[in-house]
């Protein structure tokens, strides 16, 4: 990856908060999902925790394998997201970099990013007998419309009492407010990184924006959150500044749709630097940037900004809206063509993904390839054909230009 | 006695020409799961369920991943290999992620309206309500633009009845498997529930009085093999009964999306809607697919179980229907402790071959017959 001189204090961030998460006394645990409205766990200092980004990082240390085999032993299906069977199996052996999570004591889910989550967090609620509260975010087929923000904002007003019984507190509106603040304040910072990639040659490539994402995912809400991407965006900023590439010689610029194989980072950014190939913008890393979209005058309801912003997540929007952005970025990022992983783990970010390959490659006139892989499951992953389709689609874009 | 249900069967295309000729009305794909017909019946449309078949993927392999389940790749299929060019349009619910995505691929690859349930989970009450009202609100406008009627107060009232019968009658049939265990055959019960997925409510309600009058006299055969409840999403592939059947097992109970979850529906309370479609939608039967902590799934399973005497539970798990396959190893643990044996066999609807399941349900049942 790109060396960052910030990196390490990311690395002192993430391990401060699972330090704190494993060894609190006094602070309420939560299991939440990556699009669940964590501002409100944070307003009454409760602390979350991200199975979801633990599964990531225990496939990037190499440990899904022995985790998921634990979780299979116990009768759950290979068929089912290679994520929830990465914590299962986590939970099973108390394994992983940091020795499993601590046990919650409830749990936030929310459904923009798929409806497996439910059924996932089903199983932790049986297993804990912990209450689970639920955000029903429907999929949006034909753009946001009141009915649909109207159901979410209610729901935030039902998880604030909820919050309150749980921790025996009146829900803390002020502290919201901060939150509010400080999670839009990191999101801008970190649409900003990712939107420096525009510039030729990109001063920070995708593989990056994944490893940079733990904190916008664990942390937003947080001061700590924004002052590590204050800081990444510094220097990010004076990179781009001096053109200095993340991936040096770049020729082509490449958008990646969907999770990244998170086994096969290292491999993946050598395959793609000895071809001169960035990979420069992502759906994916982009989605955490979505709460910094909206103006000031919009704030007036913090509660429907914050409906809006955890309804408008990539996934959860129809075909005909996700071939708009994309094609948007093709252009905005200067992209010469784009690679959908095809994740066997992820059925709202893929089924259906052939069509738009088809779409965007018509629209667009750049080339397109989809590879067949999943984000955490390194037994379904084949180095020979996901690389030979790879050079393929390197040719074709070569040929294109 | 069974001839005309297994007649539908052997001819699933032209039974739908020629009950949509004598209906006089449009052919409307309802897909699965939960759509109350009724809603289609009362715009005017002839809802047929698509639960899939038994084509083999090939065309819709352009589209949809062999990590799709084979109800959505093989409901693709036929439309794409233009069986079902008689469907005017089609009914979505949001049952799942596969099924939610499926109908972008249709409003892009196929040119044919759809609407969609989106159904809501929260236990925000009052949110679930104005959503839910919201969302019949637009189904409603899809369905009148795709069948071509008006739903009005009459017309819903008809189509409540009209279910609400066929629905009435098969529970007939259910209690009339339980209490007489073996008199209807495996492959013959589900055949007669399935035909009903392709014919007119009253054409259908009639034979089903027919056959339940015929069925009322006879008295079942002496108790033999065990009696089994099936859990699982569809109750296809019907091969697989014809094999219970061998093996003398007697299903008494089921617990399928397309047998039992739906047939325990009440009739459709059309009198305020959104509440009778909420009712509908999440009662009696639990499901999988449609997150309802007033209605556990565990002890509604167990409690089913037992009411049924089942000797055994068998999952009947339709490769890569996650919402199943999440549920089932605690669920499997539950009825363990619980005294209740379980199994798994796992099932493509497109399945030729047998010999492993086969087996393994014989090694099941010599396993209860102890």
């Amino acid at each position: 990856m790109t060396e960052f001189q910030t990196f390490s204090k990311m690395k002192e961030l993430m391990t401060a908060y699972y330090f704190e998460a494993k060894t609190t006394k006094e602070k309420p645990i939560a299991w939440i999902t990556s699009g669940a409205p964590v501002e409100f766990l944070f307003a009454m200092d409760i602390i979350p925790i991200y199975p979801e980004n633990y599964a990531a990082m225990c496939a990037a240390n190499h440990q899904s394998v022995e985790l998921m085999e634990a979780a299979e032993a116990q009768g759950f299906s290979q068929d089912i997201c290679a994520y929830a069977r990465t914590d299962f199996g986590a939970d099973i052996l108390q394994g992983g970099p940091v020795g499993g999570l601590p046990a919650p004591h409830f749990l936030l889910c929310s459904t923009n990013i798929c409806k497996t989550v439910i059924k996932w967090y089903e199983v932790i609620a049986r297993k804990y007998d912990v209450p689970l509260f639920i955000v029903d975010t429907p999929f949006v087929h034909d753009g946001l419309t009141d009915d649909l923000l109207e159901y979410t904002v209610a729901q935030f007003k039902d998880l604030e009492q909820f919050l309150a019984r749980i921790t025996g507190r009146p829900f803390d509106h002020e502290h919201l407010a901060e939150v509010l603040r400080l999670s839009q304040e990191a999101a801008a910072y970190w649409k900003k990184i990712l939107f420096l990639a525009r510039t030729v040659p990109t001063p920070i490539n995708s593989l990056d924006s994944f490893i940079h994402l733990g904190p916008i995912v664990t942390l937003r809400g947080t001061q700590g959150c924004v002052d590590y991407y204050r800081a990444l965006y510094e220097e990010v900023a004076g990179r781009a500044e001096n053109k200095i590439p993340s991936v040096p010689g770049e020729r082509y610029r490449v958008l990646w749709d969907n999770l990244p194989v998170w086994f096969k980072m290292r491999r993946l950014e050598n395959f793609f630097q000895e071809r001169k190939c960035a990979l420069v913008v992502t759906t994916y890393a982009n989605s955490w940037g979505g709460l910094s979209n909206y103006e000031d005058e919009e704030m007036a309801d913090p509660y429907r900004l914050l409906a809006a912003s955890y309804l408008n997540v990539y996934i959860n929007y129809g075909f005909e809206e996700r071939i708009r952005y994309l094609s948007g970025l093709m252009d905005e990022f200067s992209l010469t063509g784009f690679i959908m992983h095809s994740n066997r783990s992820c059925k709202p970010y893929s089924v259906g993904m052939y069509r738009l390959q088809e779409e965007l490659s018509q629209r667009t006139g750049r080339p397109g390839v989809v590879i067949e892989a999943d984000q955490n499951d390194p037994r379904v992953y084949s180095d020979a054909q996901i690389e030979a389709r790879l050079d393929a689609f390197i040719e074709s874009m070569e040929a294109a230009s | 006695m069974y001839d005309p249900f297994h007649e539908v069967l052997s001819d699933v295309r032209g039974t739908i020409l020629k009950q949509a000729r004598a209906l006089d009305r449009p052919v409307i794909g309802v897909m699965p799961a939960y759509f109350p017909l009724e809603l289609v019946y009362a715009s005017g449309g002839f809802p047929v369920q698509l639960w899939g078949n038994r084509l083999a993927p090939s065309r819709a392999d352009a589209y949809l991943q062999s990590y799709c389940c084979s109800v959505a790749r093989s409901a693709m299929e036929l439309e794409l290999a233009g069986g079902a060019d008689m469907v005017r349009g089609y009914a979505f619910t949001s049952l799942c992620d596969t099924l939610v995505n499926l109908r972008e691929v249709y409003r892009r690859v196929v040119d044919k309206p759809t609407v969609e349930l989106s159904i809501p989970v929260t236990q925000t009450a009052e949110a679930r309500r104005n959503y839910l009202s919201s969302g019949l609100d637009k189904v409603n406008r899809g369905l009148q633009e795709m069948a071509g009627g008006r739903m009005t107060p009459e017309s819903l009232a008809e189509a409540s009845e009209l279910y609400g019968r066929v629905r009435a009658l098969q529970r007939r049939l259910y209690a009339l498997r339980l209490e007489r265990a073996g008199l209807v055959s495996n492959l013959d019960f589900y055949a007669v529930l399935k035909a009903g997925s392709f014919l007119g409510p009253e054409y259908y309600a009639k034979l089903l009085s027919d056959l339940l009058e015929k069925l009322d006299s006879m008295d079942p055969p002496e108790d033999s093999g065990p009696r089994l409840l099936l859990s699982g999403l569809v109750y296809d592939p019907l091969e697989l009964h014809r094999i219970l059947d061998r093996l003398g097992v007697r299903v008494v109970q089921d617990d399928f999306a397309n047998g039992w979850r739906t047939v325990s529906k009440e009739t459709l309370a059309v009198e305020n809607l959104v509440e009778g479609v909420a009712r509908y939608l999440f009662g009696p039967a639990p499901c999988c697919c449609l997150y309802n902590p007033e209605n556990d799934r565990h002890d509604y399973l167990v409690d089913h179980a037992r009411k049924a005497g089942a000797d055994g539970v068998l999952f009947w798990y339709l490769k890569f229907c996650e919402p199943d396959a999440f549920d089932r190893p605690q669920l499997m643990k539950r009825l363990t402790d619980e005294g209740i044996p379980s199994s798994v066999v796992e099932l493509e609807l497109s399945m030729q071959n047998f010999d492993a399941i086969g087996t393994r349900l014989s090694a099941f049942c010599e396993m209860l017959e102890g």
